[in-house]
């Protein structure tokens, strides 16, 4: 199953994914914010990035009083079908992230759908820190960076070793 | 709207111009319809990715409001829709009469960002000289001509864009790339993968600032004193890379006697930094040397000692050693290929350029007018009278400082003709309006020096009676009576073949390879083995060539007019100009979507400030300069968002121009540029 995950190191908070969901949202859903939600927080200059999980047991879904969110047999999305939302935000409540939302117009759930299987959030992100594919990818890309960063860590030690041999001739 | 598109169904590879990053996309097409915008492989630019403006092209290809026929103003002020024939036939016998009358030179041609690069700029300066005036104008003189002179005066050269995915050490000054250039994101996250260290000198906290090792907020124009500042530390320490230094520079004397003033101490009462902090940084320069990327942006160029600055830092960079390295101060190497140009054949130095006189270093190398100038003599006030203009693809009713000057001169000419996209500001004014083709109406050769690649961009449709910017300077100089010599070329395609006929690539395999052909190997240290291309073949810290102009030698650091005018009455510093993601300088605005999210100007306004007058969050607020005021929506930001006393307002707003509040009248010596960002206001309460 595929989703949308965020490589958080590669973030730079340019908020195009942001900017894309919402028109996305506005052309597709008439929705009036953002699926994705990208946070400076400019107290401690952190940066912190997340969308919908599509968890494999969706408390949302789970919650849902009015069988209105279901799972996309196609993108294996978790998806909210508008006519049956009631707007009770028990959705809200359950989703341990807080990647649902209730529209604030049209009073019903919102959340990522994965664009029916093309996230536009992930052609738009520049950083490349959006990726679209199973999560296990992330877990292989971590690896690759912890391996690459020990090695330079490594490298850098040696340096700075030989560097002390000099001064100390 | 009846658009021809070239293929009825499926997709064209093409570049995105919707700024000058240009990315590889895919238009698709469906039943004679572009329907939408993709992003595309294979080119190393983007990577298969693109920015949300990238979609916004079918947007302005088919927005409502886009002008498809030549408009005639009348004497009421109403436009009336016209012929092309007959828009050109008017236009070219009014210009022919203002050369019969006033001579070649009262006419003047401007280009702009709007439409593109590369040849867009060399039919322009083509037709000039064909035409026989030397008044060539553009936005660069208000944006990038700074930097490049500042890096130019020292290297010779410049390549904006440095790779930083392989830096050690990037050292950004005034600058938001990720937003500016949207591709250099994943090179700034590879970088960080990889473990660099990040400098952010900047009064304006861009969130790239949240990675820096090192965040500085200095007073806005102080940058000099800063950078003399680390060359101090550098000699001191002798931690500069002194084989390097003595072998391909010179002045090392000079530039060591005159950092010696600018202890931390000094540099700590000039910029605001601590002085701690300038030794931190130091130090970290000495650390990474030479793997530095340094990036100057558009922030340290809009100040009256702007391009000294710059020059400084990028003596900096060479005493580091950062000189054409993998990392940045690249030394581009060109395209072989025939220029459109014609500086050799029909040079029109004695023809008295308008501004050549006062900023003789930027008519020299970049042989541009200074626009600024520009409007006295369309006033009436210069040597000779400037009494007609043709301008493409540019706003400056929006993007030029004192715009109430600049909109009384432009409508002082006897004949203003604008090609646009759009009714901007700039048209409002014009006689005449033609309707210019977007990008995807077009194909053109275009050159990315940092990835030596050259590109040929497809025409993906075609709008009947709209004409591309080949066919307007042609049939304009035909009309004229030089089309003959000088525009002989069919169409586009043709001159495209003219430009590669050197170059030993082929139109043809251009067109068969979309995302485009290195046409160099990248290489590296090539001072090694060529002279550099200044005056003295080394690094000039001193230039021979300023001090024989009467300027001086080495870049001093004069501190900025705010510091030396105090005012009372002007307490704050208005800065404009920070980038936004979705507009691009005035462009963009008229996209709906885009105004979701960018609804209204706003004034960034510190806390501490807005406390301290009163004001609240979404107050309308009257930000008054000199010479004139602007009522806009203050925004109170994060108080570290911004450096105390400062206001910020974006520069390409239509309908709130913060230019009418910026002066023309204190520039830059060397490149004329305006002072935009560090303009002395206050903030009142209307």
């Amino acid at each position: 199953m595929k989703v949308v995950f965020v490589e958080i190191e590669r973030c730079i908070a340019c908020l195009s994914c942001e900017r894309v969901c919402l028109f996305h949202q506005a052309e597709i859903h008439q929705g009036h914010a953002a699926n994705i939600f990208v946070h400076v927080d400019m107290d401690h200059r952190r940066i912190f990035t997340a969308t919908c999980r599509q968890c494999e047991v969706a408390m949302c879904m789970k919650v849902c009083p009015s069988g209105a969110l279901s799972r996309d047999p196609r993108t294996h999305a978790v998806v909210v079908d508008k006519n049956r939302c009631i707007g009770c935000g028990l959705c809200v409540t359950a989703c341990p992230f807080g990647s649902v939302q209730l529209d604030g117009i049209q009073r019903v759930a919102a959340k990522c759908d994965l664009c029916g299987g093309d996230p536009r959030c992930v052609q738009v992100c520049m950083a490349k820190a959006l990726h679209f594919g199973s999560i296990n990818e992330l877990a292989e890309l971590k690896r690759k960076r912890t391996d690459l960063k020990l090695c330079i860590r490594a490298m850098h030690w040696q340096k700075d070793a030989d560097h002390e041999g000099e001064d100390g001739n | 709207m009846r658009e021809k598109t070239v293929i009825e169904n499926g997709r064209v590879r093409t570049l995105c111009r919707m700024c000058d990053t240009r990315c590889s996309i895919d238009v698709h097409v469906r039943a004679g319809i572009l329907t939408d915008i993709t992003p595309a492989d294979g080119n190393p630019v983007n990577q298969g990715r693109m920015c949300p403006r990238g979609n916004a092209a079918l947007d302005v290809f088919y927005h409502s409001d886009r002008i498809l026929k030549p408009l005639k103003r009348q004497p009421n002020g109403d436009f009336i829709e016209i012929s092309r024939d007959q828009a050109l036939d008017e236009i070219a016998e009014k210009l022919q009469k203002i050369k019969d009358d006033f001579g070649a030179r009262a006419v003047g041609v401007w280009k702009g960002e709007a439409v593109g690069f590369l040849q867009q700029e060399e039919y322009v300066r083509r037709f000039a000289h064909a035409f026989g005036t030397p008044n060539y104008f553009s936005n660069d003189s208000a944006c990038f001509n700074s930097r490049f002179l500042g890096h130019y005066l020292v290297a010779g050269f410049w390549n904006p864009f440095p790779d930083y995915s392989r830096a050690g050490l990037i050292f950004l000054f005034g600058t938001n790339p990720p937003v500016c250039h949207p591709p250099f994101m994943s090179e700034f996250a590879d970088a960080k993968a990889r473990g660099a260290n990040l400098v952010v000198v900047d009064p304006r906290l861009n969130p790239i600032a949240c990675y820096a090792d090192i965040f500085a907020q200095p007073i806005p124009g102080t940058d000099g004193a800063l950078a003399w500042g680390l060359i101090h530390q550098l000699i001191q320490t002798g931690s500069y890379d002194q084989p390097f230094v003595e072998r391909y520079c010179i002045g090392m004397e000079e530039i060591a006697a005159y950092a010696r003033k600018f202890t931390p101490q000094v540099v700590e009462a000039q910029t605001g930094v601590y002085a701690d902090v300038v030794v931190q940084m130091a130090e970290l320069i000495r650390k990474n040397q030479p793997w530095i990327s340094f990036y100057v942006g558009a922030g340290l160029e809009h100040h009256e000692n702007g391009v000294n600055n710059i020059r400084a830092l990028a003596i900096l960079a060479c005493l580091c050693g950062a000189l054409d390295i993998e990392c940045g101060f690249g030394w581009p190497e060109t395209l072989n290929r025939n220029d459109l140009t014609l500086y050799r054949e029909l040079p029109l130095d004695k023809e008295k350029p308008i501004g050549a006189d006062l900023y003789p270093v930027l008519y020299h190398i970049r042989k541009e007018c200074h626009s600024m100038t520009a409007m006295d003599y369309m006033l009436g006030k210069g040597e000779y009278p400037l009494k007609g203009l043709v301008v493409t693809g540019a706003n400056p009713a929006v993007t030029n400082p004192n715009i109430r000057k600049v909109e009384k001169a432009l409508s002082n000419l006897d004949i203003l003709v604008v090609n646009d996209l759009f009714m901007t500001r700039t048209a409002r004014l014009a006689h005449y309006i033609l309707p210019a083709a977007s990008y995807l109406e077009r194909s053109e050769v275009h050159i990315n020096h940092k990835h030596q690649r050259v590109f040929l961009t497809t025409k993906v449709a075609e709008i009947p009676g709209v004409c591309d910017e080949y066919r307007l300077w042609k049939d304009l100089a035909w009309r004229l009576g030089f089309g003959e010599t000088y525009f002989k070329w069919e169409n586009e395609t043709e001159v495209n073949r003219y430009i590669l006929e050197p170059s030993g690539i082929s139109l043809e395999a251009l067109q068969a390879r979309p995302e485009g052909i290195q046409y160099k190997p990248l290489c590296y240290r090539k001072y090694q083995f060529q002279p550099l291309p200044t005056p003295s073949g080394k690094v000039e810290f001193t230039s021979s060539y300023l001090k024989n102009l009467g300027l001086p030698a080495i870049p001093e650091y004069v501190p900025p007019y705010h510091l030396r005018h105090t005012n009372k009455d002007f307490p704050l510093l208005l800065t404009t100009g920070a980038r936004m993601t979705l507009f691009y300088h005035s462009r963009h605005q008229n996209i709906e979507r885009f105004r979701q999210v960018h609804p209204q100007a706003v004034a960034e306004i510190h806390p501490d400030d807005a406390a301290q007058l009163g004001i609240v969050d979404k107050q309308q607020v009257r930000i008054v300069s000199e010479i004139g005021s602007l009522v806009i929506q203050a925004k109170i930001v994060h108080k570290s968002e911004l450096r105390r006393g400062i206001i910020e307002v974006y520069h390409g707003w239509e309908d709130w121009r913060i230019n009418f509040v910026t002066f023309d009248h204190i520039t830059d010596p060397i490149s004329g540029f305006p002072l935009l960002k560090a303009v002395p206001v206050r903030v009142e309460k209307p």
